[in-house]
């Protein structure tokens, strides 16, 4: 075999690895248009009443209404700020927290007990409580919020805090790095791996638990929004407010989580 | 020749969950300015506990240590290390890695570039400044570990089994490297090993420690001719001569405590393959 054909096959070959990659990277797709597909074709043919399932279509294009009105926006955004709050909150306490009980052994022994104790017990059988005590608006969300997020954060970083290998904190002490910049400096990039697991877990019960107390208790979002369309038979308008947190979703994942891991995967 | 580093009846107990624990018994013994001393000692006999109180890192429970005449009780300055695991921040790069001290000593970051790239070259990694230690071989990170102790300038350099997660021809390598290092910079080197031929290559005077808890059991100067020989038959002698000592020290630990595990005879082996060869 002449050596331009064997560099023929190999680049003809590696041309294929690349196409079968880049396909099945987006085989998703397959799916989900398939689903998409067969709900438009069992809406169109009144298998279920318009007023429980309206057409794919319908909610596309009340989606693309509802994302000029100010209105909606508004309430996509306050939910979405009372889960960032929820998240800043839990992350600021557990943080601290989490490395005490990672690195001393004393602390962990009385701390990690109660907050497994708490973490058992179930998050909204608080809420009523809660609103019995702040009243039905965000102070009750943006506690419940904090209250789900505080343990996927704390536990992942109380694990990262473990498996940070003594000879970092010794390499520190040798070159005289201060309290401050022994934390920014090392502590919080040896960290880092583990925040972005943390605070993804925690974004992800944070929606949930948003969209049940905007439900439960009728504040401002967009969960009670959703609600709000069930009871006046819009369903379409509840879709199309489902399809937009899906985009808020990705848009996070894409914009936040992503460059964070990729920064972390140069390295680790 | 003036004292540098003095040891001065050091003594540490650990205390962990009610068991006393007696590492170091009243270790003294000095390091002059310029001197490559080796520590060598059984495996578990607490020579890495001493490197860490010579650093500051550790505080002795009775004793002390002096450094220029004055008592060691935080790290300092002048005294810089090299870790046995390397110590390198996986998230910075090669060149960030090495400026880490004198970051630290908030020194201007032109100064910080400069010095580092000179090290860098100097320990023979020109051109890896931008690639990040997990791209890096052993040896290359280790290289990385004394460009960055010798950042700083120190006065003393103490390295902790800095050979021993390095396959052996890298390590041999670096050895040489390291002995050219120290006689260009005539800086203070101390290193732990348990590697006899290790520092028998690279000391100026070897202090060997007895197993725990550790004991001075002999202070041997080491008078041979530079570059070391392993085949000449002085540095053969030296090297049975603390081997015995050393299998004295491990024969009566098993014999007073008949150790269940076998870690310590494992030890034993490692250190005789060049007897074994002959």
């Amino acid at each position: 075999m002449s050596v331009s054909r064997q560099k023929a096959i190999t680049s003809s070959s590696t041309n294929k690895v690349w196409c079968v990659q880049r396909i099945t990277e987006h085989l998703w797709v397959v799916p989900l248009a398939g689903g998409v597909a067969s709900w438009e074709v069992v809406t169109r043919l009144n298998l279920f009443p318009g007023s429980h399932l309206p057409t794919f279509s319908t909610v596309l294009s009340i989606f693309f209404v509802s994302i000029q009105d100010p209105a909606f926006l508004l309430r996509i955004a306050h939910s979405f700020l009372t889960l960032l709050c929820g998240l800043a909150l839990a992350f600021s306490i557990a943080l601290p927290a989490a490395f005490v009980a990672g690195s001393k052994n004393r602390f962990d022994a009385t701390l990690t007990p109660l907050v497994m104790l708490f973490g058992a017990l179930p998050d909204l059988s608080f809420l009523p409580l809660l609103v019995l005590w702040f009243g039905a608006g965000n102070a009750a969300a943006i506690t419940m919020a904090t209250v789900a997020a505080f343990f996927p954060i704390y536990f992942t970083l109380r694990e990262g805090t473990r498996n940070i290998p003594r000879e970092l904190f010794e390499v520190t002490s040798v070159f005289k790095a201060d309290g401050l910049s022994t934390f920014t400096k090392m502590v919080l990039p040896a960290l880092s791996p583990y925040m972005f697991s943390g605070l993804r877990l925690a974004y992800d019960f944070d929606w949930e638990i948003i969209i049940a107390v905007e439900i439960a208790t009728h504040m401002t979002g967009i969960g009670s929004f959703i609600q709000g369309t069930v009871s006046t038979g819009s369903t379409a308008s509840g879709f199309a407010a489902i399809l937009a947190i899906a985009l808020v979703a990705i848009a996070v994942d894409r914009l936040f989580f992503r460059s964070l891991e990729s920064w972390t995967r140069k390295w680790a | 020749m003036e004292n540098h580093v003095e040891l001065d009846n050091v003594t540490k107990f650990y205390q962990s969950q009610e068991k006393q624990l007696h590492a170091l018994h009243e270790v003294t013994f000095d390091v002059d300015r310029g001197e490559f001393v080796c520590i060598v000692g059984p495996s578990g006999c607490g020579k890495s506990t001493l490197l860490k109180i010579i650093a500051g890192l550790d505080e002795p429970s009775s004793g002390e240590v002096r450094f220029k005449g004055r008592i060691v009780e935080e790290p300092q300055s002048k005294i810089s290390m090299v870790f046995q695991a390397f110590g390198l921040f996986p998230w910075r790069t090669v060149l960030e890695n090495v400026e880490y001290g004198l970051e630290m000593q908030k020194a201007p970051k032109n100064k910080r570039r400069d010095v580092s790239k000179q090290y860098l070259e100097m320990v023979g990694l020109s051109g890896y400044e931008h690639m990040y230690p997990k791209q890096l071989s052993g040896g290359m990170k280790q290289r990385v570990g004394i460009a960055r102790a010798l950042a700083v300038d120190p006065e003393v350099v103490l390295m902790d089994e800095a050979f021993s997660a390095i396959d052996e021809v890298t390590a041999e390598v670096l050895r040489e490297e390291v002995t050219a290092l120290h006689r260009e910079t005539g800086k203070t080197f101390v290193l732990v090993t348990h590697n006899l031929s290790e520092a028998l290559e690279l000391a100026d005077k070897v202090v060997v420690l007895s197993s725990r808890p550790a004991k001075v059991k002999k202070v041997l100067p080491v008078a041979l001719e530079r570059p070391r020989d392993r085949a000449h038959s002085n540095f053969i002698h030296m090297h049975t001569d603390i081997l015995h000592l050393l299998k004295e020290e491990l024969e009566n630990t098993l014999l007073r405590r008949k150790l269940r595990n076998m870690d310590e005879v494992k030890a034993l082996h490692d250190m005789e393959p060049e007897e074994k060869a002959k």
